[in-house]
C-alpha cells in the first residue's frame, strides 16, 4: 500500500515537471519572432523595435528605503510607458521567497531582469539560473556572490558613505572628541562598509584623536534605535557626535538625545537621504547631516533594463554597451546644499 | 513446579526510601513458573514501587532480586528485560498511532540489512498473537482502533516478544468489563500452560479466587502475610489488609422518596452513542447504571450534565428544564458530577485541596470583587475533614494523594454546594477497600438527605450493594430498569449482553 | 507512601507571592540580585546610579505591560506570537487620528488593540484554531496592516502633548512610563491571583477538561485572554509612541519573543496551569538590565544574544525539574 502511494506521488511529480517544461509559448509581443533567437542574448547591433519585457523582483518594504526603491522601480516603467511591459514582485519577506519569486519571473521569459536581493550571496544561485537562460540581470545595491551572476550592477557606495561622514566629523569636530556609532544590521556587507569607511576616514584625517566609544546595532528600527541610545546615554557623559548608518533609525536615536535633553551637546548625521531628516537638515540644530544612499538606482536599473534589453548604449558614452558597473556617489547634504537634493528625498 | 529448580523471581528484604518516605519497608516473596500469583494490598501499600524495583526502572536502597536463582541487577530495566521480566501497566504503554505488529516490536524492529524487515515483523506478530488465542487481530491494524480489551492483549504479545517469562499485570481488569476479562482470564491461563510465571495486581478479590494460586498481601511497604492459597476466604484477606474484620462492606440501601422527582430525563439521545433515553430519579434514590464498557453509560451522564450537546430531549431538574449543552447551567441548578477519571477530568493536579475543593463554588468566598483566601481555606478544611480526608492539610497538593483520598477531594467539591443531584462515574476505580467502603457510606447518606444520586458503575457488587434502581444499558440505549434488592449478577449480565454476541474485536473507540 | 511526608519542599511564603513563592521566583530574584552586583563592578560609575535605574525600568515598562498580558494567554496554555505586530499597528492606527489629539489617539490604539486581540481570541476560542497558528497568521496581518494604513512611514506625533507624557513625563521625578508599567502589573496580579477570574484562567489552563466539569466557562475565558493582551499591546503602543514621538510601522519588530521568554523565566509554565506575574516582572526586569549592561559596557550583540540565550535555557531547566 505505501508503494502505490509512493508512486503516485512519484507520477505526479513527473508529471507536473514534464508539463511545465513545455511552458506557454508567448513571448513579450515580439511579432513572428521565435523563442530561441530570443533566449540568444538579446546583444544584437541593431536595436529592436517595439515592446519589451522587463522583470523587476526587490524585497518587501519594511523599511522607507526599500518602499522608495518600489516607488522609483514603478515611476521608472510608468514613464518609459509602452516601451516596456513591466512585472514587478516587492513582497518576498526572506530569501527563500524572493527566490521562488524570481524562478517564477524567469518562466515569464522577460527580455531582462532586475533583482535587489535580499541576501547577496543567498541569490546567486538563482541569478546565475537567470543568466543562463539568457537573461540578462542588473543587480541593484547589494551584490551577488560572484559576477558571472550578472550583466550589470548598479548600486550605492557603503563605503564611501562611511569615508565622507567621517571626514564630515573629522571637520565639524577638528579631529577631537568622542563619538557614538549606531549601526544598521550587526553582518551585512552594507554595514560592515559603512563602519569601515568611517573608521578610515578618521584615522587617516586624525589617528586617534576621535574616539569611537560606543558600536551598537539598532537593525534598522526606530524603536530599537532609540533603547540602544538610551542606554549608551547613560553609559557616556561625554558625547560630541553620532554617527548613524539610517536615516529612519536615526528618528529614534534622535527621540532618545531630545528626551535626555541632551541636544545640545552634540551632532548626528544620518545616511539614505530621507525626506524627515532633510528637513531637520534644513531646520537645524541636532540633526546636520546624511549621505546619500539614494533609491533612485532602482528607477536607473530599470532604465538600464530597458538599455540592455534592446542592446542599446548608454547615452554620451562612447562604448558600444552598457558598463558592466555603475556606482552611485554618496554626497554629503548638509544644510548648505540640502535644497538642491529635496525633490529626489524618499 | 519442580522441588530444585529455583523459583522464578525470588524477592527478599526489598527497602526502597525515598526523601521523606519509607515505600518499602522490607518485602519478601515469590513466585514459581507457571503461576499466577496475586498481589493485594491498599493503595498507597508499596505495589507499584515493587514492580517497578522488579521491572529495574527504579533501584531498591536495600534487598535484593533473584531471576532463577540468580542476582538481578537493580535500576536496569534493560536487564530486567532481558532477564524474561516484562510489565503490563494500567495504561498501556502502545502508541495509538502505530499498528499493532508496529508496536509490539517497537524498540526491537526485525531488520534486513538496515531497513525494516515488515514481513518477518507480520509473521511474528501473528505467531505471538495465535499463542494468546487471538490470531484474528490484524497485524496492520492501527492500535486506536482496537478496544481496549484487544490493546492489552496487544500488550501480552508485546511484552512476549522479548521473551518474557515473568509478566506482571498490574489491574489489568481496570479497564475491562465481565466479558473482556473471562477473555483475560483464557490468555493468562494460555501463558500458564506454557509456563510463564505471572504477578496479577487486583483490587477485586472475587478474580483472585478465580485466577490466582497464590496470594500476598503488602501494606504500608511490608508483606503482610505472603503465599496463601488463593481460595482463602475474602473476609480473611480483607481482615489482612484492613487489620480490622469488615462484615458489611455495604451500608443500609437507601429509601427514594417515591413522591419527589428531583431529575427527569426526556428522549434524549445524541448519535450513535446515546439513543433516545427516558428515566426519572427520585429524591433519596440512587440510581444505577450498568453495561458493558462502550454501553454509552458515560456519554449518557455526560448529555444530562451539559458536557455535550444532545440532538433531541430535554432534562427537568425540580420541574425546570436544563439549556441544552451547557454545563454550567446544569451546576447552577444543582447538578453535580465525580467524572470517570478523577486525575484527567476531575482534579488539578498541581493544585493545593483548597483550590481544587473550590473551584466549583468561588462565588460563595468573594467579597466585592476579591477572593477572601482565608474563608475559602477554611470551608474547604473542614469539608474535608468531614470526609475524613488523609491528609486533610488543604494546603497538600492533589498528586500528593492516594487515589481514594483524591476521589473525596472531588466529592468535597460538590459537597459544598448542596447539589440537588449528584452524578457518579465509577465512584471506586482505583480505590482500595477502606476508602470504598467509606466512599459508599458516604453515597447512602447523601441519599438520605435528600438528594437524587445517580452512579455509573462497571462493578456489579457495587450496582448491587447500593442502588435502589438498576438501568441497564446496551448499545447506547436503555435495555432492563431491575430492582437493585432484588436482582442479581446473571440478570444484571444477560441484559448487558446481547444474546448472540457478535460485537467484533476493531471497534472504532468511543 | 507511608509517612505523611510531603513529597515537595515548601518554601515559606514571601508576602508579594500567591501565598506560596516558587523556587523559580527567587532564582530569579538571585539573578536580578546579581546582574546589580556584576555591574556595580563592572561599571561602577554609570550602571548603578538612580538615573540609570530609571532608565532601565522606564525600558522595561513596553515590553513589561506586553508580557503581563501574555502572562495570562500562556497561563491557558495559548500563545500570542502576534503582539509585536499589534504594538505596531495600535500605535499607526491611533497616529491616524494625531490631527484630532490625544484622546483620539489613545481611543484609537485601544480600539486597534481590543479589534486585533478579538480576531485572535475569535479564531481560537470559537474556531477551534491552535494559537501558535492563529497568532501566527495575526503576526503577518497587523504589520500588513500597519505598514498598509501608515503607507509605510511613519507619522509624527509630536503635537500630541498627553502622548508624550507617557512616554517622556515625570512623577516627583519617576518616569510617568514606570507608573504605568508597575500599575498594569498590580492589577494583573490582582486579577490573577484574587480574583475568579484568574483562578478560571489558571484552571483552564491546568485541566481544560476538569475546570469544564466543574462549571467554568471555558471558552469566555479562552476568548477574554486575547482580547486582554490585544488591550496590553495598545498600552505598550501608547507608551512607545509616547517616547518616539512618532507611530512607526516597523515598531516592535520581534517583541513578541521577548516577552514570552520574559514570561517562561519567570516560571509561568507554558504548558498552562501555573501562571506567576511577580516572576514575568523579574523576567522583564532581568532581560532589561541585561541588555542596559551589556550596551553600556559596549560588548558585541552577539554576546548578548547568547547570554540571553543561555539564560532562557537555564530557566526553563530550573522549571522542569521543579516538576
Amino acid at each position: 500500500m505505501m508503494l502505490t502511494r509512493f508512486a503516485v506521488c512519484v507520477g505526479v511529480v513527473l508529471t507536473l515537471g514534464l508539463a511545465s517544461c513545455g511552458g506557454d509559448d508567448d513571448g513579450g509581443g515580439d511579432s513572428g519572432t521565435d523563442t530561441s533567437t530570443k533566449t540568444q542574448t538579446a546583444q544584437s547591433s541593431e536595436g529592436q523595435g517595439g515592446t519589451v519585457k522587463i522583470a523587476v523582483s526587490v524585497p518587501a518594504a519594511d523599511h522607507g528605503w526599500l518602499k522608495a526603491v518600489s516607488d522609483d522601480a514603478k515611476k521608472a516603467a510608468d514613464d518609459l510607458g509602452d516601451q516596456v511591459e513591466f512585472t514587478m514582485n516587492d513582497s518576498a519577506t526572506s530569501s527563500a521567497e524572493q527566490a521562488d519569486q524570481i524562478e517564477t519571473l524567469i518562466n515569464g521569459k522577460p527580455d531582462a531582469i532586475a533583482i535587489l536581493p535580499f541576501e547577496g550571496g543567498a541569490l546567486t544561485p538563482v541569478a546565475q539560473k537567470a543568466t543562463a537562460a539568457g537573461i540578462p540581470v542588473i543587480n541593484i545595491d547589494r551584490e551577488f556572490s560572484t559576477p558571472g551572476a550578472y550583466r550589470t550592477w548598479i548600486g550605492g557606495d557603503n563605503y564611501g558613505i562611511g569615508w565622507q561622514a567621517g571626514n564630515y566629523f573629522a571637520d565639524e569636530l577638528k579631529c577631537q572628541g568622542n563619538v557614538v556609532e549606531i549601526q544598521g544590521l550587526a553582518g551585512i556587507s552594507v554595514t560592515e562598509d559603512r563602519s569601515k569607511g568611517f573608521a578610515d576616514a578618521i584615522k587617516q584625517r586624525c589617528q586617534d584623536g576621535i574616539k569611537v566609544v560606543a558600536r551598537q546595532p539598532a537593525d534598522f528600527a526606530p524603536d530599537k534605535g532609540l533603547s540602544v541610545m538610551e542606554n549608551i546615554l547613560e553609559a557616556q557623559k561625554q558625547i560630541d557626535g553620532v554617527y548613524t548608518h539610517d536615516d529612519d533609525m536615526a528618528e529614534g536615536v534622535v527621540a532618545a538625545i531630545e528626551n535626555a535633553g541632551r541636544e545640545g551637546d552634540m551632532f548626528l548625521t544620518g545616511a539614505g537621504g530621507s525626506k524627515a531628516a532633510m528637513d531637520q537638515i534644513e531646520a537645524g540644530g541636532l540633526y546636520r547631516a546624511t549621505f546619500l544612499y539614494n533609491p533612485t538606482m532602482a528607477a536607473s536599473a530599470v532604465n538600464l533594463a530597458n538599455l540592455i534589453a534592446r542592446g542599446e548604449p548608454m547615452k554620451d558614452l562612447t562604448e558600444p554597451e552598457v558598463p558592466s558597473r555603475i556606482q552611485v556617489p554618496a554626497t554629503t547634504v548638509t544644510k548648505e546644499n540640502v535644497a538642491d537634493h529635496k525633490d529626489l528625498a524618499y | 513446579m519442580t522441588a530444585e529448580a529455583p523459583p522464578l523471581l525470588q524477592v527478599r528484604g526489598i527497602t526502597k526510601e525515598y526523601p521523606g518516605v519509607r515505600a518499602l519497608g522490607g518485602v519478601d516473596f515469590d513466585v514459581r513458573a507457571a503461576e499466577v500469583h496475586c498481589l493485594l494490598g491498599p493503595n498507597g501499600a508499596g505495589k507499584s514501587t515493587l514492580i517497578k524495583c522488579v521491572s529495574g526502572v527504579v533501584a531498591p536502597t536495600d534487598g535484593e532480586i533473584l531471576v532463577d536463582g540468580e542476582p538481578l541487577p537493580t535500576g536496569e530495566p534493560s536487564e530486567s528485560l532481558a532477564r524474561g521480566v516484562a510489565t503490563i501497566y494500567q495504561e498501556l504503554d502502545l502508541v495509538a498511532d502505530l499498528t499493532v505488529a508496529e508496536s509490539i516490536f517497537l524498540g526491537h524492529e526485525p531488520r534486513r540489512a538496515g531497513l525494516l524487515n515488515r514481513d518477518h515483523m507480520r509473521d511474528r506478530t501473528k505467531a505471538l498473537l495465535e499463542r494468546l488465542d487471538h490470531g484474528d487481530i490484524p497485524p496492520d491494524a492501527h492500535v486506536r482502533t482496537l478496544r481496549p480489551a484487544a490493546q492489552q492483549v496487544v500488550s501480552i504479545a508485546r511484552a512476549l516478544s522479548h521473551n518474557a517469562r515473568l509478566l506482571i499485570l498490574d489491574e489489568p481488569s481496570a479497564i475491562l468489563d465481565d466479558h473482556e476479562i473471562d477473555t483475560l482470564f483464557k490468555v493468562v491461563r494460555r501463558l500458564q500452560e506454557e509456563g510463564v510465571g505471572m504477578i496479577y495486581i487486583s483490587h477485586r478479590l472475587d478474580e483472585i479466587s478465580r485466577i490466582g494460586n497464590r496470594v500476598t498481601v503488602l501494606v504500608d511497604g511490608k508483606t503482610v502475610v505472603s503465599g496463601l492459597p488463593a481460595d482463602t476466604p475474602p473476609s480473611e484477606l480483607v481482615l489482612h489488609m484492613v487489620g480490622r474484620r469488615v462484615e458489611q462492606l455495604f451500608p443500609e440501601r437507601a429509601v427514594p422518596r417515591k413522591d419527589e422527582v428531583v431529575l427527569e430525563v426526556r428522549d434524549l439521545s445524541r448519535a450513535p452513542d446515546v439513543q433516545p433515553a427516558s428515566f426519572v430519579v427520585h429524591a433519596g434514590e440512587v440510581l444505577g447504571i450498568g453495561g458493558l464498557v462502550g454501553a454509552g453509560r458515560t456519554e449518557l451522564v455526560r448529555l444530562i450534565y451539559g458536557l455535550e450537546q444532545p440532538d433531541t430531549g430535554e432534562v427537568l431538574v425540580d420541574g425546570r428544564r436544563l439549556p441544552r449543552g451547557r454545563a454550567a447551567a446544569a451546576i447552577a441548578a444543582g447538578l453535580g458530577m465525580a467524572p470517570e477519571d478523577r486525575k484527567s477530568q476531575g482534579l488539578l493536579l498541581d493544585w493545593d485541596l483548597t483550590r481544587n475543593v473550590s473551584l466549583a463554588d468561588l462565588g460563595s468566598y468573594v467579597r466585592g470583587v476579591l477572593i477572601n483566601g482565608r474563608s475559602e481555606r477554611k470551608a474547604a478544611a473542614e469539608q474535608l475533614r468531614a470526609l475524613n480526608t488523609k491528609p486533610d492539610d488543604p494546603d497538600r497538593l492533589a498528586r500528593e494523594l492516594s487515589g481514594g483520598n483524591q476521589q473525596k477531594v472531588v466529592l468535597a467539591r460538590w459537597l459544598m454546594r448542596n447539589c440537588r443531584v449528584l452524578i457518579f462515574d465509577e465512584p471506586t476505580r482505583g480505590v482500595d477497600v477502606g476508602a470504598k467502603q467509606e466512599i459508599y457510606r458516604l453515597i447512602s447518606e447523601l441519599a438520605k438527605t435528600g438528594i437524587a444520586v445517580v452512579m455509573v458503575s462497571s462493578e456489579t457488587e457495587e450496582l448491587l450493594g447500593l442502588s435502589s434502581r438498576i438501568l441497564v444499558m446496551r448499545e447506547g440505549a436503555i435495555v432492563a430498569e431491575l430492582d437493585g434488592a432484588t436482582t442479581d449478577e446473571v440478570e444484571l449480565l444477560s441484559h448487558a449482553v446481547a444474546h448472540t454476541d457478535t460485537s467484533p474485536i476493531l471497534e472504532e473507540a468511543p | 507512601m507511608t509517612a505523611p511526608t510531603a513529597a515537595r519542599r515548601r518554601i515559606p511564603a514571601l508576602p508579594f507571592g500567591a501565598g506560596r513563592a516558587e523556587l523559580q521566583e527567587y532564582a530569579l530574584v538571585g539573578v536580578v540580585a546579581l546582574l546589580l552586583i556584576a555591574g556595580a563592578i563592572l561599571e561602577p560609575d554609570t550602571f548603578l546610579t538612580s538615573d540609570n535605574m530609571l532608565n532601565v525600568l522606564r525600558q522595561a515598562s513596553i515590553v513589561g505591560v506586553v508580557a503581563i498580558g501574555m502572562t495570562f494567554v500562556i497561563a491557558t496554555a495559548g500563545i500570542d506570537l502576534s503582539v509585536g505586530s499589534m504594538v505596531a499597528a495600535a500605535g499607526v492606527l491611533g497616529g491616524q487620528f494625531a490631527d484630532s489629539g490625544s484622546l483620539m489617539f489613545v481611543l484609537g490604539a485601544f480600539a486597534m488593540g481590543v479589534l486585533l486581540g478579538g480576531v485572535n481570541a475569535a479564531a481560537i476560542a470559537y474556531g477551534r484554531v491552535v494559537p501558535f497558528i492563529a497568532t501566527l497568521a495575526m503576526f503577518t496581518m497587523a504589520r500588513g496592516l500597519a505598514l498598509w494604513i501608515s503607507d509605510k512611514t511613519p507619522v509624527s506625533i509630536f503635537n500630541l502633548d498627553f502622548v508624550r507624557w507617557f512616554g517622556t513625563g515625570e512623577i516627583v521625578g519617576i518616569p510617568s512610563a514606570i507608573f504605568v508599567f508597575l500599575g498594569v502589573t498590580a492589577i494583573g496580579w490582582m486579577l490573577l491571583n484574587r480574583t475568579r477570574y484568574g483562578r478560571y484562567v489558571v484552571a483552564v489552563g491546568g485541566n481544560r477538561e476538569a475546570a469544564r466539569i466543574a462549571g467554568v466557562k471555558v471558552q469566555r475565558i479562552i476568548f477574554s485572554v486575547y482580547v486582554l493582551s490585544g488591550i496590553c499591546c495598545a498600552i505598550a503602543a501608547i507608551l512607545l509612541c509616547g517616547r518616539l514621538s512618532s507611530a512607526s510601522p516597523v515598531a516592535g519588530n520581534l517583541l513578541e519573543l521577548d516577552a514570552i521568554a520574559a514570561v517562561v523565566i519567570g516560571g509561568t509554565a507554558l504548558s498552562g496551569g501555573r501562571a506567576t506575574i511577580v516572576g514575568t516582572f523579574l523576567g522583564v526586569l532581568t532581560f532589561a538590565l541585561i541588555f542596559n549592561l551589556l550596551t553600556i559596557m559596549n560588548l558585541a550583540v552577539e554576546i548578548q544574544q547568547v547570554t540571553k540565550g543561555v539564560i532562557i535555557l537555564v530557566a526553563v531547566l530550573i522549571q522542569r525539574k521543579q516538576n
